[in-house]
């Protein structure tokens, strides 16, 4: 089990230094030059040169980076006008933007992103299994087609779209709840709660519709298997034939599928959180890229890897929970566990 | 001088500037102008007197740009920063044309111009204050203005490295200390200005926030704009970028000191990163704290405006008005066949300006316009049209010019535009062009470039395209900043050129240095609308049209109008009480 974590830990290590290689190599390569942004209109070639030094983009682009590097092991200095303003390492640098350390910008939008992917991962869930589940086990019937048309239009409407008519609707027309604004979860509990009710509601529309139709499919075909015809032949009961063994053994693509959707959903909701005014870390992401906010993407590439490297290693101890057949240790070949 | 993506100009309106009208002047009743004075939504009457107290809340878009008055420009601050920063001068804070005056703010006139308008000299009121108490002394603003030039706080308005004698390659008060020499202050009260040429339009320019005081022992350089001290109404409260700007009264600021704001509401808040369609719908349902709310970025788009028809009480919230901005088809003559002015002259005919305004949105959106400058006096407007293509398009006189200019059977022409603008540089207004220039046999192939690529491509003459879809606004309600980037030989830099035309002509440059060294605005005015007028003859641009401002305020939000300068309400005149 140590050794898995720690070959797992150096493995994420890789892709994160390969992941930064690679958004800087992308962000050199495409037009757009922050400096002169920042230089703003009117800018002189002389002016601009100034500016890029300043803001250290004239440099070779292996420079920048190993600056980067440095920054992330060893911290860096920067000039901020009258002093010199030390960024300890973990250096991510600062925001060519707004002059934020991007670290303390990341760790300020995360709970916005975590309070948003995780309340509303409770919502698809609870809705997409259970949907999944009835419309197993009623088959063909009315009930099953209803989930499926209703599931078939969760999954083709856009996120923006749902957003806004959900807006227009609850808040405006029937004024059931106020227009979302983010409140911290530490202020006020309810207010957190009431203000992203929305929001998650919007965002596990569309998620839920994917989850319901996998349980469909997964217990189904679980159902099918030789095992459950085997239990019902004891005369097992069928509610414990479906939420004992059907049930367990389709969640382990569920777990796959939570796992990877939160790694990518940390990373940033970006439609909703735009939709509803959130300052999550999907709207960060979406207002870096228009201004060529190098470091601030980077970060974000950085921390939503990092989730995605995550998820996928607790989405696999996981898997050892739901489905018994999975171990993590070693067999005696010498070969991992699925 | 700007060339504008239409999103950040409207986002805009200088986040600077001031005032002279008197208070009660400026909330005096009447004025004969529709526009001058927004409606008092939610019944009664507007009076300042009694106009104190209550929290405005303001929706926007986007954040400030940034909030340090070196690093603002008229794009980046909408009217927020006025709320904060006084200057040495302002915009009259009116609505409808009185708006685009400018008048006295820290300074008691708007400046006083000796040799030929090269040296410009200001006195400071008296009892003027920070908000942590200290005196504003023109030191103060010598020292704001020193501060803008270091490259750490880029991004303020170019003008002063242009203008001021001798301060091109300064490089800010962190790395030169000993500061710029062609600004003097021979006591606390007196700044004196040395340009190295005359500049007219210099009172305009003293309304940027690089005018506003900044004190020397507070300047904490980048990490000044979390906590500015403020020479304003307000002060912040706290600030989290891109998120929310609170701001409460400053103590030290009374209507005796400023008699152009009337800062009515106790507090400000400011809530950026909604979405527009998200701020239209919250001002018009008006739940809550939504009444008292009002944007400083978001215009009323076709789909709201559709609303409005079916609602008089919706109606009666929107403030209207025009920013100066000009939409128009600029040429590269350098290029085959816009070289030959038969040639542009045919397009000026064949375009139909209808077609194109009923692509943005209307006619309740956007006028048709057929010379540079927009139709306001303060800009010069002299109203002419050389090429009468009427509503539609003459397609008839265009195929004639075409044949005289040796293509009897039409020809082919590039379009560039912006492909992911919704306004009349983008896909909507090229379909439009190319439908009216295909009746004439002129075939448009169009080329649609992401915005970033666009100016790229576009302000490099070099790379310049032949024909392109382009929007203008002006930094203040002149003549000057509306004409001299597009025609002014000498401003063809390698990068970020506007002169589209690549027209230098030396007696084009000889004039705009004439007009420079008039400090009558009316009379600069009157000159620069003759030189539009020469200028017009020559088919260089095919202007389309100019816009309308259309802005919804809250139920309870009472004197809201929008002046010429801005095209949006003026934040600090605003009462939610």
């Amino acid at each position: 089990m140590t050794g898995y974590l720690l070959r797992r830990l150096a493995g994420a290590l890789v892709v994160l230094l390969v992941l930064s290689a690679v958004v800087y190599t992308i962000f050199y390569l495409t037009p757009g030059n922050p400096a002169l942004l920042a230089c703003g209109k009117g800018c002189t070639p002389d002016h601009l040169k100034v500016v890029e030094a300043q803001m250290g983009v004239d440099q070779p682009i292996w420079v920048q980076y190993w600056h980067f590097l440095q920054g992330l092991l060893a911290g860096r200095d920067f000039s901020a006008g009258p002093t010199v303003d030390h960024c300890p390492a973990p250096c991510l640098g600062y925001s060519f933007q707004t002059d934020e350390p991007v670290l303390a910008l990341l760790f300020d939008r995360l709970p916005v992103t975590l309070s948003l992917t995780l309340g509303s991962l409770v919502i698809w869930l609870v809705v997409g299994v259970a949907a999944g589940v009835v419309s197993a086990l009623r088959r063909g019937r009315t009930a099953d087609r209803l989930v499926t048309v209703t599931t078939l239009a969760g999954m083709s409407a856009p996120t923006f779209l749902v957003g806004i008519l959900l807006l227009m609707l609850v808040c405006a027309y029937l004024r059931w709840l106020p227009f979302p604004s983010y409140v911290p979860l530490h202020e006020d509990p309810a207010a957190w709660a009431t203000n992203l009710v929305l929001p998650w509601v919007t965002l596990a529309i569309v998620q839920a519709a994917v989850y319901t139709r996998i349980t469909r499919t997964s217990i189904l075909e679980t159902l099918a298997e030789d095992h459950i015809r085997t239990g019902r032949a004891y005369g097992l009961t069928e509610r414990s034939i479906v939420g004992r063994h059907a049930l367990r053994s389709a969640l382990t693509p569920l777990v796959t599928l939570v796992a990877l959707d939160l790694g990518a959903l940390l990373g940033g909701a970006a439609i909703t959180e735009s939709v509803f005014g959130l300052p999550g870390l999907g709207q960060l992401l979406v207002d870096s890229v228009r201004v060529v906010d190098l470091p601030v993407v980077v970060g974000l590439t950085l921390l939503s890897g990092f989730f995605i490297v995550l998820a996928n290693a607790v989405a696999d101890l996981l898997y050892a929970v739901a489905d018994p057949r999975v171990s993590l240790g070693e067999d005696r070949l010498g070969r991992r566990g699925a | 001088m700007r060339h504008v993506p239409p999103l950040l100009i409207r986002a805009a309106a200088i986040g600077v500037a001031v005032a002279t009208l008197s208070v009660a002047t400026a909330c005096g009743s009447g004025g004969g102008d529709d526009n001058a004075r927004g409606g008092s939504a939610g019944g009664g009457g507007f009076d300042p007197a009694k106009c104190q107290g209550g929290t405005l809340s303001v929706l926007n878009q986007k954040d400030i740009t940034h909030l340090d008055p070196a690093r603002l420009y008229t794009s980046g601050g909408g009217n927020i920063p006025s709320l904060l920063f006084r200057t040495l001068t302002t915009r009259n804070r009116a609505g409808g044309a009185a708006g685009a005056k400018v008048v006295p703010d820290l300074a008691t006139n708007t400046g006083v111009a000796s040799d030929d308008a090269k040296t410009w000299t200001y006195t400071l009121r008296d009892n003027l204050k920070f908000s942590d108490g200290s005196k504003i002394t023109s030191k103060d603003v010598k020292y704001g203005i020193e501060r803008s030039f270091a490259p750490e706080l880029p991004g303020g308005a170019p003008y002063l490295r242009d203008w001021l004698a001798g301060a091109a390659n300064y490089q800010g008060v962190y790395k030169d200390p000993a500061g710029i020499k062609a600004i003097e202050t021979p006591d606390d009260k007196t700044i004196v200005f040395h340009l190295r040429k005359p500049e007219g339009d210099f009172p305009f320019l003293a309304t940027a926030t690089q005018f506003a005081p900044v004190p020397k022992a507070k300047d904490t350089g980048v990490k000044y704009e979390n906590k500015p001290v403020s020479s304003g109404p307000y002060q912040v409260e706290s600030y989290q970028k891109n998120k929310k700007l609170v701001l409460t009264r400053n103590p030290h600021w009374s209507r005796s000191v400023d008699k152009n704001r009337l800062a009515c509401p106790e507090r400000v808040e400011v809530t950026s990163g909604l979405d527009a369609a998200v701020i239209n719908q919250r001002i018009f349902t008006g739940a809550g704290k939504d009444a008292n709310a009002v944007t400083t970025d978001t215009d009323l788009g076709p789909s709201e405006l559709a609303r409005l028809g079916n609602d008089p009480e919706l109606d009666k919230r929107v403030a209207k008005g025009h920013f100066p901005f000009l939409y128009y088809i600029a040429f590269n003559p350098k290029q085959k066949p816009f070289d030959d002015p038969k040639v542009r002259q045919a397009i000026s005919y064949a375009v139909s300006r209808t077609s194109v305004i009923n692509a943005v949105g209307g006619t309740a959106l956007a006028d048709p316009a057929t010379t540079f400058l927009p139709a306001q006096k303060s800009m010069g407007y002299q109203k002419y049209d050389y090429f009468p293509a009427g509503k539609a398009g003459d397609p008839a006189k265009a195929k004639q010019l075409l044949a005289q200019a040796g293509h009897p059977n039409g020809l082919t022409v590039p379009l560039t535009y912006v492909s992911d603008s919704k306004d009349g540089t983008g896909p909507g207004a090229a379909t439009a062009i190319q439908d009216a220039l295909k009746k004439a046999g002129i075939t448009v192939k169009p080329q649609g470039l992401e915005t970033d690529a666009f100016y790229e491509q576009t302000g490099d003459p070099k790379k310049e395209p032949g024909m392109m879809l382009f929007g203008w606004g002006a930094d203040w309600p002149s003549g000057f900043p509306f004409l001299q980037p597009i025609f002014d030989g000498r401003q063809i830099p390698p990068q970020g050129n506007y002169n589209l035309a690549q027209y230098d002509d030396p007696k084009v440059n000889a004039e705009f240095d004439e007009i420079a060294k008039i400090t009558d605005p009316a009379q600069a005015a009157k000159r620069y609308g003759q030189l539009d007028a020469q200028l017009g003859k020559q088919a260089l641009t095919v202007p389309l049209y100019t816009t309308k401002d259309l802005v919804m305020y809250g139920k309870n939000v009472k004197n809201a109008f929008v002046s010429d300068w801005t095209g949006r309400y003026d934040v600090t005149m605003l009462s939610v009480k």
